[in-house]
C-alpha cells in the first residue's frame, strides 16, 4: 500500500515536472501562448521566404479601437496573421493582414494615410501594463512600421512619470514632448522589410532578444512575453488613436537545445488550422497531464483495492 | 472672472483692394518651403465664390467645428465619425512655369513657351483650378459654390443689374475655443497664456491630421514633406518685438488694425454653447470680452497676472473701439462656435455708389436703403453674424452716418450738418465717436492701426485649454 501511494506521488511529481518544463507556468497564463521556434543562424527577413512559409501562425483578433476619442465611427474586426522565430540573438515577426489597398504617403497626399503596424512589448517581464499605450509607472516599448518610412523603436506612457534626471540618463529628452516617444539612436535596434502583394500586407520586424535598452524588456526561452498587436488602415483614413488592436497574447522562445522536438510534438499533436487555441501547447500538455493523473489515481485506486 | 489678454486682429473690408498683397508677403515671409507649396496661410477670397480650399464653409463636406448637442459641445469630426482632411485638389495642385525654357528654347518664327509645371511632381501640368480662382467673375456660375446664400435667391445675383462681390482675406482666428486644438490626440496644440497666439507645436505634433479637419475655417495646413500640420503663427516673432505682423505691416488698403482685447475666459465656453446661433456674437461682444476701463477688470487683470503694458495697451486698442465700444466689426461664421478672435467690418462701398447713381439719393436720406444694399444684408449676416441681420445693419448705418458726418463738415450745404448729426445719433454715435472712427478709418496712422505692446505679460498658468470638455 504504501509502496504503492509513493509511486504514485512521484508519478504525479513527474506529470507536473514534465507540463512545467513544456509550457511554461500554466497557472498564472490568462491567456494561452504561442512557441516562438528556434532557428541556426540568420532568420530570412525577406516575408516571402519560404523559410516563412513552413512557420505555423496564429491568428490574431483585432478590433477598432473604442476606448478614447478618436473612436472609429465602424467598429469592426480584422485579423492579423502572426508568425514569429528566434535565434538566440534575435527574433522576428512576420505580420500578415489583407488590405485591399495599398497606402503610402506620396508628395501632395494631404489626404494619404500609410498603412502601418506595430507590436507593443511591456518594458519589463512581470506585471503587465495597461494594454493601451502603458502607463506612466509601467510603460510599453512598441516597434511601430509605417508604408514606405520603416519601423521605429518607441516608448509610450513612460514621459510623465521620470523626473528629468531619469529621462536624461535614459537617453530622452529632458521634458517629454509627447505620449509616445522614440527610444534614442542607440536603441534603434529594430529592423523591418515589408511586401505587398494581391491585397496582403507582409511585413516582418526584427528586435533583438537582449534589452539593449532599460525601456525594452530582456527576452529569454522558456519566459513568456505578453505582446499586443495594432493594424492601421490607411484608405479609411486611420492614424494615430484610429486603428485596430489586439488583446495581449503571450509567446514563449524555445530553447536553442530542446527546441526541435518540442516543436515536433507540438505540431503533431495539434494540426489543422491555425488558432490560437490550437497551436498552444499548453491545454493539450495540461488535458494529457489531467487524463495521466487520472488514470493514475483510478490506478491507484484499483491496487489499494486488490490489496484489501 | 478670469482675465486674458489677446492681440487681436480686425480687417476693414470696406478698404480691402483684393490686391493679394498680405497673402504675397505672407507666402514669402512664412510658406517657401517644400512640401508647403499650396499653403497660404493668409489668403484673398473673392466673394460670392467657393473660397479656398474650395467650399471650405460646407461643414457638412469638411465637418469642421462644434455640434451642439444638449448643453454640450462636440466635435463634427467626432459626431460624424469622419475624420478625413480635404485633398490636394480641394486646395489647388500648386505649379510654376517652365521660365528656363523662354531662354534656352531654339530660335523659331513662333516664341517659345513656359508650360505650367507641378510643384510637387516637377512634370507637366494641366492648370484647371487655383486658390480664388473666380476672382472677376462675380455672377458666374461659381457662386453656387458659396455657402452664405441662406434666405436669399442666388440666382437673382448673377444677372447684370444684382452681380455683387467682396474681398474677404483670411487667416487663422486664433480662437477662444479652437476646434483644431481639442482635436489634437497628441495635445500638439497650444493657445499661448502670454498673447493668444495659438501654435502647432512641431515636436509634438505627429501628422495625424485631426486638426486640419476639426478647423472649421480650414487654416491648419498639412506639410506633405515634413509629416507635420502647420498654421498661422501671427507672425509671434514680430509681435514679440512690437511689429504688427506681415500682412497688416504690407496691407495696401490699409484694412488691418492689431490691438489687444481683454476677456474673459470663464465666459467663453457658455458663450460657445449658446442654444440659439445669433445670439452668439451679441453675448461674445457683451460677455466675453471685456472694457479695459472698468476697474473691477482692472482687478482682476492684475489679479491675473497680465502686465500693465498689457492694460495699458487694451486701453489704447483700437481693436476694442472697433469691436466692442462700436460695435462695427464682427467674427467670420460664429456659428462653427470656435469663438474666432478676429473681426471683420462689413463692406459698404458699393451701397453708397449705388445709391447715389441710380437712385440719386442724397447721402443723408441713405438710411431706409442699408436694407437694399448691392451686398445683400443677409449674406453679411450669414457670413459674420450667425444670421443676425440686426447687428449687420447696425454697423452699416454707423458707417453710413460716419460718411455722411465727414461729408457734412466738407461739403457744408445748407441743412447738411443737421441731417448728418441726426444721423449719427440715430446709428449710436457721438460727434467725438465719428471723430475717432475717422481717423481710425481714413487716417490711419501707423501706431494708431497698430497697437502692439512690447513688454511680456507674466505667465501664471502654462497650457490652457487641453482638457477635452
Ligand atoms: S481658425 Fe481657430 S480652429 Fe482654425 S486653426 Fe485657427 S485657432 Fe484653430
Ligand atoms: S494686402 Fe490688404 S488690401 Fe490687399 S488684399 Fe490683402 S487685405 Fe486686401
Amino acid at each position: 500500500m504504501r509502496r504503492a501511494a509513493s509511486l504514485l506521488a512521484a508519478l504525479l511529481a513527474v506529470l507536473v515536472g514534465l507540463a512545467v518544463s513544456i509550457s511554461a507556468v500554466v497557472v498564472t497564463a490568462q491567456v494561452p501562448e504561442v512557441a516562438v521556434k528556434y532557428v541556426e543562424g540568420a532568420i530570412p527577413l525577406d516575408p516571402n521566404s519560404p523559410v516563412w512559409a513552413d512557420v505555423q501562425g496564429v491568428e490574431v483578433q483585432l478590433a477598432s479601437q473604442v476606448l478614447v476619442y478618436p473612436i472609429s465611427p465602424t467598429a469592426e474586426s480584422r485579423t492579423l496573421l502572426v508568425k514569429a522565430l528566434h535565434n538566440g540573438t534575435h527574433v522576428a515577426f512576420h505580420l500578415e493582414w489583407s488590405d485591399g489597398t495599398q497606402d503610402v504617403a506620396t508628395p501632395g497626399g494631404l489626404d494619404v494615410f500609410p498603412d502601418a503596424v506595430a507590436i507593443q512589448f511591456p518594458t519589463r517581464l512581470g506585471q503587465l501594463p495597461y494594454i493601451c499605450m502603458g502607463m506612466v509607472d509601467n510603460p510599453v516599448n512598441i516597434i511601430y512600421w509605417k508604408a514606405g518610412a520603416g519601423a521605429e523603436n518607441l516608448v509610450a506612457g513612460a514621459g510623465y512619470g521620470l523626473s528629468p534626471e531619469q529621462r536624461d540618463a535614459l537617453g530622452l529628452a529632458r521634458s517629454p514632448v509627447s505620449p509616445v516617444e522614440l527610444l534614442p539612436p542607440n536603441a534603434q535596434v529594430v529592423a523591418a522589410r515589408a511586401a505587398y502583394a494581391e491585397g496582403t500586407w507582409r511585413v516582418v520586424l526584427v528586435r533583438p532578444t537582449a534589452s539593449v535598452h532599460p525601456l525594452m524588456a530582456q527576452l529569454a526561452p522558456g519566459q513568456p512575453v505578453s505582446t499586443a498587436f495594432a493594424v492601421w488602415d490607411g484608405s479609411r483614413g486611420e492614424r494615430g488613436g484610429l486603428k485596430a488592436t489586439s488583446g495581449w497574447i503571450s509567446f514563449v522562445l524555445e530553447a536553442a537545445a530542446e527546441a526541435v522536438t518540442e516543436v515536433r510534438t507540438v505540431t503533431e499533436t495539434v494540426p489543422g488550422p491555425a488558432k490560437v487555441v490550437e497551436v498552444t501547447p499548453t491545454w493539450a500538455w495540461a488535458a494529457i497531464g489531467v487524463l495521466i493523473a487520472v488514470i493514475a489515481l483510478l490506478l491507484g485506486l484499483l491496487l489499494r483495492h486488490r490489496q484489501t | 472672472m478670469r482675465v486674458r489678454a489677446q492681440i487681436v486682429m480686425v480687417m476693414n473690408l470696406d478698404k480691402c483692394i483684393g490686391c493679394h498683397t498680405c497673402s504675397i508677403t505672407c507666402k514669402n515671409t512664412w510658406l517657401k518651403r517644400e512640401g508647403m507649396e499650396y499653403v497660404w496661410w493668409n489668403n484673398v477670397e473673392t466673394r460670392p465664390g467657393p473660397g479656398y480650399p474650395r467650399r471650405w464653409e460646407d461643414q457638412d463636406r469638411y465637418n469642421g467645428g462644434w455640434t451642439l448637442e444638449g448643453r454640450k459641445l462636440r466635435l463634427r469630426i467626432e459626431v460624424r465619425g469622419d475624420y478625413r482632411p480635404p485633398a490636394l485638389e480641394d486646395y489647388y495642385h500648386p505649379w510654376t512655369y517652365d521660365y528656363e525654357r523662354l531662354f534656352s528654347a531654339q530660335q523659331f518664327d513662333v516664341q517659345p513657351s513656359a508650360r505650367p509645371i507641378s510643384l510637387v511632381t516637377g512634370e507637366p501640368m494641366d492648370v484647371e483650378w487655383g486658390p480664388n480662382w473666380n476672382d472677376d467673375l462675380a455672377g458666374a456660375d461659381l457662386i453656387d459654390e458659396d455657402s452664405n446664400w441662406a434666405g436669399l435667391q442666388k440666382e437673382i445675383y448673377k444677372q447684370y443689374r444684382d452681380v455683387f462681390m467682396m474681398y474677404l482675406p483670411r487667416i487663422c482666428n486664433h480662437c477662444l475655443f479652437p476646434s483644431c486644438l481639442y482635436a489634437c490626440p497628441r495635445k500638439a496644440i497650444y493657445k499661448r497664456e502670454e498673447d493668444g497666439i495659438v501654435l502647432v507645436d512641431q515636436e509634438r505634433c505627429r501628422g495625424y491630421r485631426y486638426c486640419v479637419s476639426a478647423c472649421p475655417y480650414k487654416k491648419v495646413y498639412y506639410n506633405w514633406k515634413s509629416g507635420k500640420s502647420e498654421k498661422c503663427i501671427f507672425c509671434y516673432p514680430r509681435i514679440e518685438v512690437g511689429q504688427p505682423t506681415v500682412c497688416s505691416e504690407t496691407c495696401v488698403g490699409k484694412i488691418r488694425y492689431l490691438g489687444v482685447l481683454l476677456y474673459d475666459d470663464d465666459a467663453v465656453e457658455d458663450v460657445a454653447k449658446e442654444p440659439e446661433p445669433r445670439n452668439i456674437v451679441p453675448r461674445f461682444l457683451d460677455e466675453v470680452i471685456l472694457d479695459p476701463a472698468d476697474p473691477k477688470v482692472v482687478e482682476s487683470a492684475k489679479k491675473a497676472g497680465i502686465a500693465d503694458a498689457w492694460i495699458e495697451a487694451a486701453r489704447s486698442s483700437p481693436v476694442y473701439k472697433i469691436v466692442k465700444r462700436w460695435r462695427v466689426a464682427f467674427p467670420l461664421h460664429p456659428e462653427f462656435r470656435t469663438m474666432p478672435m478676429l473681426f471683420y467690418v462689413p463692406p459698404l462701398s458699393p451701397v453708397i455708389t449705388e445709391g447715389e447713381r441710380a437712385l440719386g439719393a442724397k447721402v443723408v436720406d441713405l438710411f431706409p436703403m442699408v436694407e437694399e444694399m448691392r451686398i445683400p444684408v443677409r449674406y453679411l449676416a450669414n457670413m459674420f453674424t450667425a444670421g443676425n441681420e440686426e447687428l449687420v445693419v447696425g454697423a452699416l448705418k454707423k458707417l453710413i452716418a460716419l460718411r455722411a458726418y465727414e461729408r457734412s463738415l466738407n461739403v457744408r450745404r445748407p441743412g447738411e450738418a443737421e441731417a448728418a448729426r441726426k444721423l449719427l445719433s440715430e446709428a449710436g454715435l457721438t460727434e467725438r465717436d465719428a471723430e475717432e472712427m475717422y481717423r481710425l478709418f481714413a487716417l490711419a496712422r501707423y501706431h494708431e492701426r497698430f497697437v502692439i505692446p512690447t513688454a511680456r505679460k507674466k505667465v501664471t498658468v502654462k497650457g490652457i485649454g487641453i482638457v477635452r470638455p
